[in-house]
């Protein structure tokens, strides 16, 4: 039950932070991929079956909050909580480094699950132009990863909250 | 063991996730969804781009439906249609029954019923413009010398342009009406004025054999008479554009333009008359 619980929060606070509080924060369109840092550390802390599942979920969420087209984010983030999941136990997730590391090549996982998907379905990606590495593209995944450590600090710091007086 | 478990749990709930992702996509692609999909975003995001997608795929949407539209006014007139064409079948067999019934009573010829064959002009030289044609069918198609070559008129109706003089595997050879070796039994239409409609080797033809005292007037049409061994009866031939009388002789001659527009003949048809059902 606990755990169900921690699941809805997480849910809930990666969705607020994304798509309600994203406004508030981007620079010229510009803003990090809360989600896309939250599935990796769902992925490297708890492993391959809850970073899928919850991936799938987020990105589904993402997909109903979006005019692209439905079902692509959620793969993608399916697609990223499973691979993240893997690294599970070959890394460390308290590293900043690993997390770094982990969370860009998520970023290029993305990137190209995102245009590879766009290039086969081009109906709807009339703003989007896939395998097309753009300056504002390129600084979001830069802030993505730069605010990586950040993120995982306040999770590790909210999880172990939780742990002890929950 | 467990965690060995776990890995072959999660692989099974990866394909699931995935596929019901793609399901997600291929169904996102009906416009409907769409549309419901980009009104869900503009109502938690008023923003310029959502609105444009909401009107694209409103216009995708109404587009499709006005299709459908057209498709099932398209489709209930073909409907009628077809019923009309199956009334005019019913009443044909009917006549057609009829019809076999008093050939049987009178013991009279049979019509023949033909069949069309279309074909495309292959070879026309221009200095046997109004002499002859190659068409691109023949024995292969059933094509055998002596039989009629037609052209469609603008509202359906048939023109004599020739018959069929040589056959090879693939194509015919057409002898044109206009040839100055052609003479096809002819009448004035409405007149019950029988004649010969004779080529000139140009765009006019010679209507001779008409009688003195017959009523003959430019305008006239000139359309194959029942006597005519190739073409069937009532097929036009052309139009009179001038009378000349000559009391000396017992005929009448006129000269008559023919129907078919000898500058763009390209397709043609040829009348096969259909073998006769054994009862």
């Amino acid at each position: 039950m606990r755990k169900i619980l921690y699941y809805i929060f997480f849910y809930v606070l990666f969705c607020l932070l994304q798509f309600f509080f994203g406004r508030y924060i981007n620079v010229y369109g510009i803003f990090p991929n809360f989600i896309l840092i939250a599935v990796v550390y769902l992925g490297l802390s708890r492993g391959r079956l809850t970073g899928e599942t919850m991936g799938f979920f987020l990105g589904l969420t993402w997909d109903a909050f979006s005019t692209d087209v439905f079902g692509v984010r959620a793969i993608m983030f399916t697609v990223i909580g499973y691979f993240a999941g893997m690294m599970n136990k070959s890394f460390d997730k308290d590293q900043i480094f690993t997390q770094i590391i982990v969370v860009f090549f998520a970023n290029v996982i993305y990137w190209a699950g995102f245009s590879l998907l766009y290039y086969i379905i081009p109906e709807g990606s009339s703003s989007y132009t896939p395998f097309v590495i753009t300056m504002q593209g390129s600084i979001k995944i830069a802030v993505t990863v730069v605010i990586t450590p950040v993120i995982f600090y306040i999770l590790n710091a909210m999880t172990k909250f939780g742990r002890k007086h929950i | 063991m467990q965690e060995n478990h776990n890995s072959k749990y999660s692989n099974i709930v990866l394909i699931i996730l995935l596929l019901v992702g793609f399901l997600f996509i291929a169904v996102n692609m009906t416009p409907p969804i769409k549309l419901i999909k980009n009104f869900v975003y503009y109502a938690a995001y008023h923003n310029v781009n959502a609105a444009n997608q909401i009107f694209q795929s409103a216009g995708n949407f109404a587009g499709n439906i006005k299709s459908i539209v057209y498709v099932s006014q398209e489709n209930n007139f073909y409907k009628q249609k077809n019923q009309e064409l199956i009334d005019k079948l019913r009443n044909y067999e009917a006549m057609c029954a009829q019809y076999n019934e008093l050939i049987h009573l009178l013991d009279i010829a049979k019509m023949k019923k033909t069949k069309s064959v279309f074909a495309r002009v292959s070879v026309r030289e221009p200095g046997e413009w109004y002499q002859w044609l190659i068409i691109d069918k023949g024995l292969n198609h059933n094509l055998y010398n002596e039989l009629p070559v037609v052209v469609p008129g603008p509202d359906g109706t048939l023109m004599a342009l020739g018959r069929i003089v040589e056959t090879y595997k693939n194509s015919a050879k057409v002898a044109l009406i206009t040839n100055a070796l052609s003479a096809v039994p002819a009448k004035i239409k409405n007149k019950k004025i029988d004649c010969l409609a004779e080529g000139s080797n140009s765009g006019l033809i010679k209507i001779t054999y008409l009688p003195l005292q017959a009523d003959i007037e430019v305008g006239d049409v000139i359309v194959t008479s029942p006597l005519s061994s190739v073409f069937s009866e009532g097929i036009y031939i052309g139009v009179v554009t001038s009378v000349a009388t000559q009391p000396a002789l017992d005929f009448q001659t006129a000269t008559a333009e023919v129907m078919f527009d000898s500058d763009s003949l390209y397709e043609v048809i040829v009348l096969v008359p259909e073998e006769e059902e054994t009862e």
